[in-house]
């Protein structure tokens, strides 16, 4: 389903991620495919540009899931915003504001990152995943289909931050213990209570069993306790 | 009489959310994401004085800030703004940007009043008042039963304690707000809401529209948890903005808004008296309280609806009991309904007593509880067997030890407690549509939160006509559809169900009579259908006395264990048994008791709003500095359904959250031998009860108003009649 | 957020070239983000210097262990080498935020971060540090302010990664016009003790480029207490960096923070440790002359018996033992 260091959901051959980019700059052992070289040179140029942008309202393209998104924005307008109210894919929400919720997270070259603390015009160049982008041809992701058959989604609201966050820990860490689904989800709060349902969901999607935790007395027992 | 079948096929069974799959592809829209076209967005100016006067708002530099589409004053005249947070005006604008802008350059023109945000100072003679003509704390309402002061004198153990609970905030994720458009003479708002029809009425009158000119859609909403029923100010600011300008606004509320003027659960300031005979029942109580629900408590509500008081004595049979309360008005915002209202204070002081009572007695706690919980109630009855299961299943005989015996830096504890809760159904309209193809959708007025609603309307149409919940429609959430009350305590499952109930038998006999099929269920439908024609059949239906029942009782045992040396606590286990009637569907009836556990232990141990006394804001309007309980603190939770499927449908998603932070704060003090009496038990209060900290003596934990009823003179006030304890 | 404008740097060179005298650089954003947000901080430029290069190697160096300033915490914390070799600073690391602060977050902006005091990052109070006429903390709601208070501004320092290289001994490197120099992690700070209205010791318009730790490996440790279980700010946390020759100590170092708007550190503890057996006895002596000159405040004095507790903890740790789980 996905290569190693690229984001699995979303097909863009010709966006060269930064997070690749860096590391073609940064260690010469990474030996820059030939073919890659010519691109390589315009994504130096790309991102070494200078140039002051704004504060007025500047072209900004954004790869989501998969497609190459050209908006006009002021430098001060969020990944979050942009994705949400500017490409209208409403699925990540605007809950804190402030990085300490993790509504908003999407994957950005496959890594959990929360897109409330980024700038759009700071995310060009990056491959963007949201929920949107995870399900195709109206097929669940695993992790979207264990959320739904262990319940765990109240309000719902909460639900596509761990969705994308958890499906970034599958695709690096296929088998996790209980104990990697909690750290991973540290970073995202549910307030209807879910969170021992999401730990289900994130083990049955990885194909690990787990206990239920709950039972159910009927009248009969009630009487005879 | 109608009843529930007896061997169902899903009733009781567990099913999928019917709307999962809308929920984890990012699909549902909720309020906040309703993007019409042409839609502009909406901001609200609030106060950052904590009391002032405003003379004057000028808006004409926000007007001339480029995209912005209407400037209006929440009100023209003078006025006093009597908290941090309070509206006084509101933008619209065609992006985010500009509505930030604009608000900058609002000029106020407001004179600074004294506040008092400090419950404790409020309640002094000479503290700053809310409204002039009122000392800030009312008098207080009296309820007395038997012969108190006697049977305090008769008394062979005597206990006091001093205990509050902080101001918790609601903090649903989806914050506050609507998405309004007026066309024409109709308005039509996407509020995330509880209450549809309570927005719609408050939002006709404030606006002086005909009540059937106004729409409110609610399709999904993140979260209320009792802070979501009328439309706010934020809902008339908002229709006030798309009636001035044409367009659809989109106005949700920042999360730092969310923490002032929307909602909290009132604080609690409990002075406690118990008197028990040597046998250990407890025949005398009295309980001295206060506490605020912002600036709308005390004596002069000025139009709000806050109260701070709780049911008192909570749950144990006594004989003797004296109580009385009065609510203090501080310069904050309201509080509103928060799940269980008053119930999880009551739970927390009347539990943590009775655990000093029992350590005084030398009893266990259990045995304690069970000596008392004695009252002739159907909840305290079941309450009783709960007892019992929950100690087998707990092993509470094997792990309890008395107060502070557990060896070693790191000491385990146990404690439990108990809650109750009423609920039970209300009248509820719905109907149903049946079509030639045998489609079949339901409308139902009502909301669903979360709670999984819409899944139990399906669940139980397709039970009574024999298919699978996913091939029924249910919608919910609209005012065109036939009416339903607000989602609140714990009243829908019991109001809906029966409902459907009802317009399913109702549209069976009408199926029966077009088709001539005696049975027209199950494998008969589609045949049964296709007589219909080209007109769908539409049955309507109501709620049914005898489908569903009030009054529950749960328990809950926590373990946990306590560094002593840096007050850390980890929360090992909650233990939730809780008594719940007719399951309609198991796996969402779970989600909510762990839903409930999970808020209480937020109660427990984190949460609490800061307000500051010096410039008198809400210090932490962020995740930040109010935590939540996150992934890392969650404790292994186990649930007990107690099923009584003959009581018909009860609601669960209050009574699971009350016992919680008690069953916590005691097992604290059973690990560490010490009591914290003030929410949440945070490690410096637990360093300072072990007296630990040199400039915080453990009895100074709970604060300085031990006195207050003295200095009140609250011994002049007689009783007054009004609802009592919880059983 | 105010209009700011945005450019993105790719030297040194051109970062100060970009950056004025109302800019501020934008590397992980999660910090400087939240400040502009709030209005507390209006940039009018924000350059970003995430792609400067070299900038993001962790390098093993002939003396020990280079680390460059775009380093993300994950990295950090994720790196095989430095988890072998000095574990107390994975263990710092994995305690930063959540997974997607550390995903984003960088090592430079760790230690650069702006005071985290509830007043100072308040839009509705303006605190001695914004510029206002008192310290509001000092007179009111000061839970999680330092325990070390004789200063003008009493937030103190809430970076993980600043006490464990403390701790290490490591040192700053910082781009300040045409210069280059190096900042010792314990002088990091300082400013900010006198200076209410600095964060730490760098000037606008300073850029860190790396950070370097001149030790290859050394048994080291790091520990912290907060209210919640993980994604919480440290109530005080320690790091202790030493070698142990038998039972003997050897070069250790203290380091703690959250208690002052310094690292706290003190050379009288180091020095009193050196070559002392560890026991209960000692690790509580080195504690008191580690608090010994703190002040606390009306809602901190907790912070002096869990600073107590972590001080003899990492020490024990250094050691292999668990000392909160051993019964006395």
């Amino acid at each position: 389903m996905q290569g190693k260091n690229k984001s699995p959901h979303n097909n863009s051959p010709n966006s060269l991620s930064r997070r690749e980019f860096l590391k073609g700059v940064g260690t010469t052992a990474v030996a820059a495919a030939a073919s890659q070289a010519e691109q390589l040179a315009a994504q130096i140029k790309e991102v070494s540009d200078e140039k002051v942008h704004g504060p007025e309202a500047v072209p900004v393209t954004l790869h989501v899931n998969g497609e190459k998104r050209k908006l006009v924005l002021e430098p001060r307008v969020t990944l979050l915003e942009a994705i949400r109210e500017h490409l209208n894919l409403t699925g990540q929400k605007e809950v804190c504001d402030r990085g300490t919720c993790g509504a908003c997270t999407v994957m950005v070259d496959g890594v959990p990152q929360y897109s409330c603390m980024k700038l759009a015009v700071d995310s060009q160049n990056e491959d963007i995943t949201t929920v949107e982008g995870l399900s195709s041809n109206g097929q669940l992701n695993k992790v979207q289909q264990a959320f739904i058959e262990c319940d765990s989604l109240m309000c719902g609201y909460c639900t596509p931050g761990f969705v994308v966050n958890l499906t970034a820990l599958l695709d690096h860490n296929p088998k996790p213990s209980e104990a990697d689904v909690r750290e991973a989800c540290s970073g995202n709060l549910c307030r209807c209570g879910t969170y021992p349902r999401i730990f289900d969901a994130a083990l049955k999607a990885a194909g690990v069993k787990t206990k239920s935790r709950v039972q159910i007395l009927s009248a009969k027992d009630i009487i005879n306790a | 009489m109608p009843s529930w079948p007896t061997e169902p096929v899903y009733i009781g069974k567990s099913t999928q959310r019917v709307d999962g799959p809308e929920k984890v592809t990012g699909e549902a829209r909720y309020s906040s994401d309703i993007h019409n076209e042409g839609w502009i967005y909406g901001m609200i100016l609030r106060s950052q004085w904590p009391n002032a006067k405003i003379h004057s708002i000028d808006l004409s530099a926000a007007r001339n800030v480029p995209g912005i589409k209407a400037a209006i004053k929440v009100r023209d005249d003078e006025f006093v703004a009597h908290y941090y947070g309070q509206e006084l005006a509101a933008v619209a604008g065609t992006s985010k940007q500009a509505c930030i802008d604009a608000l900058l350059l609002i000029k106020v023109d407001a004179t600074d009043i004294a506040f008092v945000v400090s419950e404790e100072t409020a309640i002094n003679p000479d503290s700053s008042r809310v409204f002039p003509d009122f000392p800030n704390i009312g008098e207080p309402k009296v309820r007395e039963n038997g012969e108190v002061d006697k049977a305090f004198a008769q008394s062979a153990v005597t206990v006091e304690g001093l205990y509050a609970t902080q101001i918790q905030m609601h903090h649903c994720l989806e914050t506050h707000g609507n998405t309004a458009h007026q066309q024409g003479d109709n308005l039509t708002v996407w509020a995330s809401t509880q209450g549809v029809f309570s927005v719609r009425d408050g939002l006709a009158s404030n606006l002086e529209l005909p009540q059937n000119k106004v729409r409110v859609i609610s399709d999904y909403m993140g979260g209320g948890f009792g802070s979501k029923f009328g439309p706010g100010v934020e809902g008339v600011l908002v229709s006030r903005l798309t009636q001035k300008t044409g367009l659809p606004v989109k106005l949700m509320l920042p999360r730092y808004d969310e923490a002032k003027a929307v909602g909290n659960r009132p604080s609690s300031f409990q002075k406690i008296r118990m008197g028990a005979d040597a046998d250990g029942k407890i025949i005398a109580f009295e309980l001295n309280s206060f506490g605020t629900s912002g600036f709308t408590s005390g004596p002069s509500t000025a139009g709000g609806g806050g109260r701070a008081g709780f049911p008192s004595p909570y749950l144990y049979n006594i004989p003797n009991t004296r109580v009385r309360q009065a609510g203090v008005a501080v310069n904050t915002g309201s509080s509103r309904a928060f799940r269980a209202p008053g119930h999880p204070q009551a739970s927390f002081g009347m539990e943590s007593i009775m655990d000093e009572m029992a350590a005084r007695l030398n009893m266990d706690p259990l045995d304690f509880r069970l000596k008392n919980d004695t009252h002739d109630s159907l909840p305290a009855e079941i309450r009783r067997k709960e007892w019992k299961i929950a100690a087998e299943s707990f092993g509470w005989k094997e792990k309890y030890n008395p107060p502070g015996s557990s060896k070693g830096t790191i000491k385990k504890g146990i404690g439990l407690a108990g809650g109750t809760w009423g609920g039970g159904g209300r009248g509820t309209q719905a109907e149903c549509q049946i079509n030639s193809d045998g489609s079949v959708e339901l409308r139902c007025g009502t909301q669903d939160l979360g709670t999984g609603t819409r899944t139990l309307m399906a669940i139980i149409a397709a039970e009574i006509f024999g298919l699978k919940p996913g091939q029924i429609t249910a919608r919910l959430g609209d005012t065109l559809f036939p009416p339903s009350g607000g989602s609140g305590g714990s009243t829908t499952a019991a109001s809906v169900s029966p409902a459907i109930y009802d317009i399913c038998h109702n549209a069976l006999k009408e199926l029966g009579e077009v088709s001539g099929m005696e049975d027209p269920t199950g494998n008969q439908w589609f045949a049964a259908c296709r007589k219909i024609g080209i007109q769908p059949l539409i049955v309507q239906g109501r709620w049914q006395e005898g489908l569903s029942s009030r009054g529950v009782g749960g328990v809950q045992m926590a373990e946990v264990e306590v560094d002593t040396e840096t007050g850390f606590i980890k929360l090992n286990k909650v233990l939730c048994v809780q008594d719940c009637g007719l399951v309609v569907n198991k796996l969402a009836t779970e989600s909510q008791a762990n839903g409930g556990v999970i808020m209480g232990v937020g109660y427990a141990l984190y949460e609490e709003r800061i307000m500051d006394s010096l410039s008198g804001v809400v210090l932490n309007p962020n995740f930040e500095n109010y935590k939540l309980p996150g992934a890392q603190d969650m404790p292994e939770i186990e649930i007990i359904l107690m099923e009584m499927p003959e009581r018909g449908v009860i609601g669960i998603g209050e009574p699971v959250t009350i016992p919680t932070a008690a069953a916590i704060a005691n097992a604290v003090a059973n690990a560490i031998g010490a009591r914290v009496p003030t929410l949440p038990i945070t490690p410096d209060k637990v360093l300072a009860a072990l007296g630990k900290v040199p400039n915080k003596p453990a009895d100074s934990l709970a604060g300085n108003w031990g006195d207050f009823d003295q200095k009140l003179n609250w011994s002049q006030y007689s009783p007054t009649q009004e609802e009592g304890g919880g059983h | 957020m105010k209009p700011f404008q945005y450019a993105t740097a790719s030297s040194a060179d051109g970062a100060l070239e970009l950056c004025g005298k109302n800019d501020q650089f934008l590397a992980g954003g999660t910090d400087i983000l939240g400040e502009v947000k709030e209005f507390v901080s209006n940039p009018g430029r924000l350059v970003n210097i995430k792609n400067l290069p070299g900038t993001r190697e962790i390098v093993e160096t002939d003396t020990g262990w280079k680390l460059g300033a775009n380093v993300t915490i994950a990295e950090i914390a994720a790196h095989e080498g430095l988890r072998r070799a000095l574990p107390g600073l994975t263990q710092a690391a994995a305690k930063v935020g959540s997974p997607q602060i550390r995903n984003m977050g960088t090592l430079a902006g760790n230690l650069a971060q702006h005071s985290r005091c509830w007043y100072y990052r308040h839009r509705d109070v303006q605190c001695l540090k914004n510029g206002g006429a008192r310290c509001y903390a000092r007179e009111s709601e000061n839970k999680y302010h330092s325990i070390f208070s004789g200063n003008p501004c009493i937030s103190p320092v809430v970076s993980n990664m600043a006490v464990i290289l403390a701790a290490l001994e490591a040192s700053v490197n910082i781009r300040r016009g045409k210069q280059t120099f190096d900042i010792k992690m314990a002088e990091f700070y300082m400013v900010a003790w006198f200076n209410p209205y600095a964060h730490n010791s760098l000037k606008p318009a300073d850029l860190i480029l790396e950070v370097n730790i001149p030790v290859k490996t050394r048994s080291c440790v790091y520990l912290q207490v907060s209210e919640k279980s993980d994604f919480d700010w440290a109530l005080v946390s320690c790091a202790a960096a030493g070698d142990l020759d038998g039972n003997a100590l050897k070069n250790v170092r203290v380091a703690l923070g959250a208690i002052s708007p310094m690292v706290q550190e003190v050379e009288d503890a180091n020095s009193f440790l050196e070559g002392k057996e560890l026991d209960r006895r000692t690790a509580s002596m080195a504690a008191n002359i580690i608090l010994e000159e703190a002040e606390p405040l009306e809602h901190n004095g907790y912070k002096v018996p869990m600073a107590r507790a972590l001080i003899r903890r990492a020490l024990f740790k250094l050691a292999g033992i668990n000392l909160e789980r051993e019964t006395s």
